[in-house]
């Protein structure tokens, strides 16, 4: 063993982690080596003399001065803490019932008839009907809402109806169709609506 | 790990209101936090509040308490990082022997914050512990927060790799470096 080795020999012996063979390596090495064994003696006394430094004591009154310092416990109530500890499940329950509420909204609008689209130039509209007259040529989407849809035209996009009927020859219509009469059907078109939203 | 539960029951009463709780905490710790501040920065006044902002930080934060952390570990990992915190604001990159080339002559040692009537220096031994005192304040901050921690805080290497978040052969590395440099130090001021 070179004294290179015994000295980290030596620290992981003043760590306490040298294994017993390491230990008796060491020990030879330090019978024969005088600097190697001086330079423990001296890292030992060093040891001593930092670890005798006298503690200093807190001052006075500084548990006084902390609980003065701290404010007045206040009583949160049962349901914030709850939040508190479950942040992931609050969010998750709030984005229901803020999409429960909207939907809610949206599906209350009652009866109106509401036409949606990009290009309505030439369409009549005449009580809850909706014609797409013969020879026009609707360019784009249409959406048509409590409502009867009757296409004698074209429509060069898709269609949807919710909660009406739909008079038309597919052939007039070159996109899909899209009827929506159940509430649980308009959720799930609602839903695929929003995520295709954020497709785009 | 007596001693460890009752800490974990002090905090969790403490999180829901009990006051004189938490203040049993902080009469268990103050001492603790006080020594480790105090040998990290060598002042009395900045350990003094280095205590209260440690236990103000515990306070706060006991939500995020979780009972299977050592409590110990969790609160000398906030003093100590407090602790480094100010030791960096005070002195930017200068090394305690260099001299300052503002201050003629005057090297890191003078600019040492010092205590006016600590009891320390009162005492008739105080030129013995002022060089070691002095011999810990010279050392760079990682390797003082390990020495500290190990000798004057009794803490195992694996506890000390817990509060300063580091593996513990990095632990191991700095108090062995920290011990060489305190020895150096030492025998300069024919001590050992």
């Amino acid at each position: 063993m070179d004294c290179k080795e015994a000295c980290e020999y030596i620290h992981e012996y003043l760590d306490g982690m040298l294994d017993a063979d390491r230990e008796a390596q060491l020990g030879r090495h330090l019978a024969e080596c005088s600097s190697c064994s001086d330079h423990l003696k001296a890292l030992e006394k060093t040891e001593a003399l930092v670890a005798g430094l006298r503690p200093i004591p807190c001052p006075e009154g500084m548990t006084e001065r902390i609980l003065q310092r701290i404010p007045e416990p206040r009583r949160p109530k049962g349901w914030v803490r709850w939040m508190r500890r479950h942040p992931g499940l609050s969010v998750a329950v709030v984005f229901v019932l803020i999409m429960a509420g909207s939907m809610l909204a949206q599906w209350n609008q009652g009866s109106m008839l509401v036409v949606k689209g990009n290009d309505l130039d030439g369409i009549n509209i005449s009580g809850n009907e909706v014609t797409v007259p013969a020879g026009v040529t609707v360019d784009g989407d249409l959406l048509v809402e409590n409502g009867t849809l009757r296409v004698e035209g074209i429509v060069q996009g898709n269609v949807v109806v919710i909660d009406g009927s739909l008079q038309a020859s597919t052939a007039n219509i070159s996109g899909k169709i899209t009827k929506v009469n159940q509430a649980i059907d308009w959720v799930w078109y609602k839903i695929g609506e929003w995520l295709e939203s954020l497709a785009r | 790990m007596f001693l460890d539960t009752l800490e974990n029951r002090l905090a969790q009463l403490a999180r829901s209101g009990d006051r004189s709780a938490f203040g049993q905490l902080v009469d268990l710790y103050k001492d603790k936090i006080f020594h480790l501040a105090y040998r990290m920065t060598g002042s009395r006044q900045e350990a003094e509040d280095i205590v209260q902002e440690t236990f103000m930080r515990v306070y706060a934060n006991l939500d995020k308490y979780d009972s299977r952390w050592k409590f110990s570990t969790w609160i000398f990992r906030i003093g100590n990082n407090l602790c480094i915190d100010r030791l960096r604001k005070r002195r930017p990159t200068w090394s305690l022997d260099a001299e300052n080339p503002d201050a003629d002559g005057v090297d890191g040692y003078a600019m040492l914050p010092t205590n006016d009537a600590s009891p320390e220096d009162r005492m008739v031994l105080s030129e013995m512990q002022k060089n070691i005192r002095d011999a810990i304040a010279q050392l760079p901050d990682k390797y003082r927060s390990v020495v500290v921690l190990r000798y004057l805080q009794d803490l195992s290497l694996n506890e000390i790799a817990d509060i300063l978040e580091l593996p513990v052969s990095t632990v191991k590395t700095r108090l062995h470096r920290g011990r060489e440099s305190l020895r150096r130090k030492l025998e300069h001021d024919s001590i050992l």
